[in-house]
């Protein structure tokens, strides 16, 4: 069972000294930049920023090189008239790597971010070594019921603001498992910083824009590179019967179901999901 | 009544201390000071609500507002209703 040691030592504040990376006109990216080795970036997904990622990836980081970031129009990075269409993301995300000298790199994306992970998996096959889909927004069959979630989240966010999305969307995102244990402090606590972290504006615009995808199953097909679908077995929008359909979908795809985790499975069980991952490079790098 | 409060915004204040190994930097933090803009961060926060419920005896509940959360003083005002 997860102890949420991790969670405990959560550290949302940004680092004052890290230089920005311009990557669009009028755009500059908050990123954060840990440990040597073989690349792994980590997408946010809308409700998270880039520090987040810190505690949840120590391991990793101890052998790997770790590059996280705030999209465009959140957290620390630029914030632009428009919210950023998919491929302004996709745009300075190869910007960045630009900027870092990575090459090539595997790709986490997390919730709405695994729409991202896709598309650079299918547009630039030549910077991603591989792709994991933590979370899937989109299933075997299609992504409705995604949508559906998002709109009654932007609904819930426009009539009744930040804390009544937060009440929201808590005990759908986060496991059963994870919401017995941290209680009603856990909840209210953590209300505080999700409260803090975002905008109403942001997270309209990103709830608008996480709606705007067609997935089509037969998209996946076009993915080569290894991927790792993974999936909590208490995730409200993938079961574990549609993670495993999902990997089907991927040539090169396999899928992990962890224990009692929820929509975000990192943050229910962070070592299990860093040791998924570490594996998961290690056996594509073997197979090159 | 006045008493009572003063105590309670004064225990909340020890818990709130206890949680820092430096915790210099909430001496001279109001009691009416947003907790957050203070520094105190959302771990030290649940930290803080959970120690509360032992030190007062009570249990939170989800359905708490938001402000309620704000501050010593918002903080103390919540213990001090639930013990009228």
């Amino acid at each position: 069972m997860p102890g949420y040691e991790n969670l405990s030592r959560l550290d949302l504040t940004y680092r004052e000294d890290t230089p920005r990376i311009a990557t669009r006109e009028g755009v500059e990216i908050y990123y954060e930049s840990r440990g040597a080795g073989t690349p792994i970036t980590l997408l946010n997904a809308f409700f998270l920023t880039s520090p987040s990622w810190r505690v949840f990836t120590e391991e990793l980081a101890k052998d790997h090189r770790l590059i996280s970031y705030d999209l465009a129009n959140h957290g620390a990075s630029s914030h632009v008239a428009e919210e950023p269409t998919w491929d302004e993301h996709i745009a300075d995300l190869i910007a960045l790597l630009d900027a870092l000298e990575i090459e090539s790199t595997y790709l986490v994306g997390v919730s709405t971010s695994t729409i991202m992970a896709r598309d650079m998996a299918l547009k630039h096959p030549d910077r991603i070594k591989g792709i994991v889909l933590a979370g899937p927004v989109f299933g075997p069959k299609g992504m409705r019921r995604q949508r559906q979630v998002q709109r009654a989240w932007l609904r819930t966010l426009e009539n009744h603001g930040i804390a009544a999305l937060y009440e929201h969307l808590y005990p759908e995102v986060f496991s059963a498992e994870m919401n017995e244990f941290l209680g009603a402090p856990g909840f209210l606590g953590f209300r505080e910083a999700f409260t803090a972290l975002s905008t109403v504006e942001d997270l309209v615009n990103g709830l608008t824009r996480a709606m705007n995808d067609e997935h089509k199953p037969d998209m996946l097909s076009g993915i080569r590179q290894p991927a790792l679908v993974v999936v909590g077995d208490d995730d409200f929008l993938l079961s574990p019967t549609g993670a495993k359909e999902l990997a089907e979908q991927l040539p090169n795809g396999r899928h992990e179901i962890m224990a009692t985790a929820g929509h975000v499975p990192y943050v229910d069980d962070a070592e299990t999901f860093q040791a998924l991952l570490r594996k998961f490079v290690e056996e594509s790098e073997a197979n090159g | 009544m006045a008493d009572r409060a003063a105590q309670i915004r004064l225990r909340i204040r020890e818990l709130l201390v206890g949680l820092f190994t430096d915790a210099g930097f909430l001496s001279g933090v109001p009691d009416s000071v947003s907790l957050r803009q203070a520094g105190v961060s959302s771990n030290a926060l649940v930290s803080l609500l959970v120690e509360m419920e032992d030190a007062f005896g009570f249990q939170w509940d989800d359905d708490v507002r938001p402000e309620v959360l704000r501050s010593i003083d918002s903080l103390a005002d919540h213990v001090l209703a639930l013990a009228a």
